[in-house]
């Protein structure tokens, strides 16, 4: 075996050292130091599968670059696998650079866009390097993201439609959503979901040296494992929750928690091929913002509810889950019941509720939980 | 009855690895907590019995809920989809589940109760015998319901029905304050695996690789009927007079994209049974005449057309494969009917 990394992430193996993924980036002036490297990773079911992945300084895999509108964003990427990548944030054309032989460096400098939900990727070969693991999240805060009437958003106020800026004034005002308002930067109130999957057989083939025209990739493409943030199943919610856990990584970036009235950011998109249809028990959630065809960030000038949506590949869809009150409960706070009260979230494309051919629901499912009423 | 023991379901049992994945929680006879009176009472039991002639001459094995309090005999037969369930807005139901054999539960998809009365086994519990799922309808639209125990197979089996709640004002109105229509026309939408149809409930638990990660859908269905007879039987296809209103209710049951085209132009008024354009930040979408729109696996869209001129109008549903996009089995998924205006 080569000085590749070795990614225990599954809670099938009691007592592992597991890495926490995806962990925000830490910056320096703006800078972020990434690399590509090659990688054993753990599968739920335990079979470990060759992915490509990007790193940074602080070894944790597929990190989340945050930063701000306009802030000058430097990435350096060098590809420490033996097959050359490239880099590129769809949507970005400043950030992407074509190739980056074995061993070599390569910098993309840009401006930050407007705010909104970004993912990068290695193009080269697509999708064939993306669906090895070669993605991650990229999200600008806007430097402006209130509504006039001063509501916290997402977004920058330039690009705000009246549908979005409405549904951000009605949160702790409107009858519906009694309560706070959306709070900008933290991690409790933005979550992340970034879909993926991986078919071990194409990855096999990669690892033994085999050149795969990408063109055969989407035909042959048989995956068995899905995936929230590279987490499955039991793996994709925090179980215990005290003052320790780190809601900025891992399964703590994933699962909504909060009281009653503490309207949630979920930032879905899918890096991978199949087209999921992710479905929220207990609330509705608002579609907020879609991807123009360019890969810019466009908001919608129709949020309206939904309980399942499409997620085709290298979608982004952001969407605001309001932590109502589950709406149907008959007595609201209950009495006899405890909390919290958690509810589910799958796809409803059933075939990723499996691994390895099968195992509901260890496949692409998560939970949310209110602790308590208002 | 009893109070609830927490500590052994997923709401204070411990989740482990085993009862997130393998194992969920599994209770007899659990009292439904904040039990009130209720204003209207269903009930589901399972049946594994009904097998469905295919199209090529073979059967189909699929599983289904029946309804035990239906007024007549055929109304209580094993039926495809399971019977409609159909309800007013604000009604207190009582939704019972006996899965007579093996667990099982029952997820009212789209209504939000508790997480007791949500049905899904590793946050709450699974049924072995009988429990009253407690809720009240706060939304008029088009729901569904099915069982939430391995839910890849057991759903795919066909263990849903469809649900529709009514305003105060009953049905003819899709919601209050909405439009008002005469001909109403749910279609469900479904395909099947037969080898999936060929599997026991349990298969794919427990770590068994049974391939459940693999769809390839050979039969597709509107309403229960098979597409070969869909322009024809009177399940599916939709007659009306020239100046009535009509409402089309889609359900995508199948594990399929849904591509829907339809030869009037319409506008959608609700989805997912929530209605569009009652509050400042969504409207109701105009859906132009032959223009396809697509819906993932469980959407639903509530769409009111009104007819300008007499004729035949095609309907047409594409199948389409969740990583190639193509029409299932090799060009064949499709379903196709008519609007008939007279």
């Amino acid at each position: 075996m080569d000085r590749r990394k070795f990614l225990k992430a599954s809670a099938v193996v009691v007592g592992a050292a597991a890495l926490p993924a995806m962990a925000t980036a830490q910056t320096t002036g703006g800078t972020f130091d990434l690399t590509i490297e090659a990688v054993d990773s753990e599968m739920i079911d335990g079979v470990f599968v060759f992915s490509l992945m990007f790193f940074d300084r602080s070894q944790e895999g597929r990190p989340i670059l945050e930063v701000t509108e306009g802030d000058i964003v430097t990435i350096n990427v060098t590809n420490l696998d033996t097959r050359p990548h490239g880099f590129g944030i769809p949507g970005i054309p400043a950030a992407s650079v074509a190739s980056i032989p074995p061993g070599g460096s390569a910098t993309v400098r840009f401006t930050a866009p407007v705010g909104g939900t970004y993912m990068y990727i290695d193009p080269t070969l697509a999708p064939l390097n993306r669906i090895l693991g070669l993605y991650g999240a990229f999200i600008v805060h806007p430097k402006l993201g209130t509504t006039a009437a001063g509501s916290p958003t997402p977004y920058s106020r330039s690009t705000h439609t009246p549908q979005v800026a409405a549904l951000f004034d009605a949160l702790g005002v409107h009858k519906r959503f009694p309560g706070n308002k959306w709070v900008p930067r933290d991690v409790e109130r933005d979550k992340l979901w970034l879909f993926s999957q991986v078919d071990p057989l194409i990855a096999a083939r990669v690892d033994a040296g085999e050149v795969i025209p990408p063109a055969s990739v989407v035909p042959s493409f048989l995956p068995r494992y899905f995936m929230i943030n590279g987490l499955s199943g039991y793996d994709t919610a925090p179980h215990k929750i005290d003052a320790s856990l780190d809601w900025s990584k891992g399964s703590g970036r994933i699962m909504p928690h909060g009281r009653e009235g503490q309207p949630t950011l979920i930032r879905n998109m899918n890096a991978g091929l199949c087209t999921h249809s992710p479905h929220i028990h207990g609330n509705h959630i608002f579609k907020l913002s879609d991807t123009r065809a360019n890969g810019t960030v466009v908001l919608n000038t129709s949020c309206y509810e939904l309980d399942a949506w499409p997620m085709e590949p290298m979608a982004r869809r952001d969407v605001l889950l309001p932590f109502e009150k589950p709406i149907d409960a008959v007595v609201w706070p209950p009495k006899e019941e405890p909390f919290p009260m958690r509810y589910v979230m799958h796809c409803h494309t059933e075939m990723s509720q499996t691994a390895g051919g099968g195992n509901y629901p260890q496949g692409m499912v998560t939970h949310w939980e209110m602790t308590g009423p208002l | 009855m009893q109070a609830a023991d927490w500590t052994k379901t997923g709401v204070k049992g411990e989740l482990t690895y085993s009862t997130f994945g393998c194992n969920p929680f599994q209770e007899s006879n659990f009292p439904t907590p904040d039990r009130v009176a209720p204003d209207v009472n269903v009930e589901r039991h399972m049946d594994v019995s009904l097998e469905l002639p295919t199209p090529d001459g073979q059967k189909i094995r699929v599983w289904t809920f029946t309804d035990p309090l239906a007024p007549t005999v055929a109304g209580r037969a094993p039926m495809h989809p399971a019977p409609l369930m159909r309800f007013r807005q604000g009604q207190i139901v009582h939704s019972t589940l006996d899965p007579k054999k093996n667990a099982h539960t029952l997820h009212h998809h789209g209504i939000e109760p508790t997480t007791v009365n949500d049905g899904v086994g590793h946050v709450s519990f699974e049924v072995n015998a009988r429990y009253t799922y407690q809720f009240r309808p706060s939304r008029a639209g088009t729901f569904f319901y099915h069982c939430h125990r391995n839910t890849p197979l057991h759903f795919e089996m066909g263990m849903f029905g469809p649900m529709i709640v009514d305003p105060p004002e009953g049905p003819g109105t899709l919601f209050s304050g909405g439009p008002k229509y005469d001909v109403e026309r749910l279609l469900v939408l479904d395909d099947m695996d037969p080898r999936w149809h060929t599997l026991e409930h349990d298969a794919g638990m427990c770590g068994l690789d049974v391939g459940l990660n693999r769809f390839d859908p050979k039969y597709f269905l509107a309403n229960g009927v098979f597409n070969n007879r869909t322009t024809t039987d009177p399940r599916v296809v939709i007659n009306a007079k020239l100046g009535q209103t009509i409402l089309i209710r889609l359900l995508n049951a199948s594990y399929s994209v849904l591509e829907t085209t339809i030869g009037l132009p319409g506008i959608c008024h609700s989805m997912d049974g929530c209605s569009l354009g009652t509050e400042p930040w969504s409207s109701p979408l105009p859906l132009p005449a032959n223009r396809p729109f697509t819906m993932s696996s469980a959407q639903r869209r509530d769409i009111i057309i009104r007819p300008t001129a007499r004729g035949t109008f095609p309907v047409r549903f594409r199948f389409l494969h969740w990583v190639n996009g193509k029409v299932q089995d090799n060009g064949r998924g499709i379903v196709d009917t008519r609007i008939i205006v007279s």
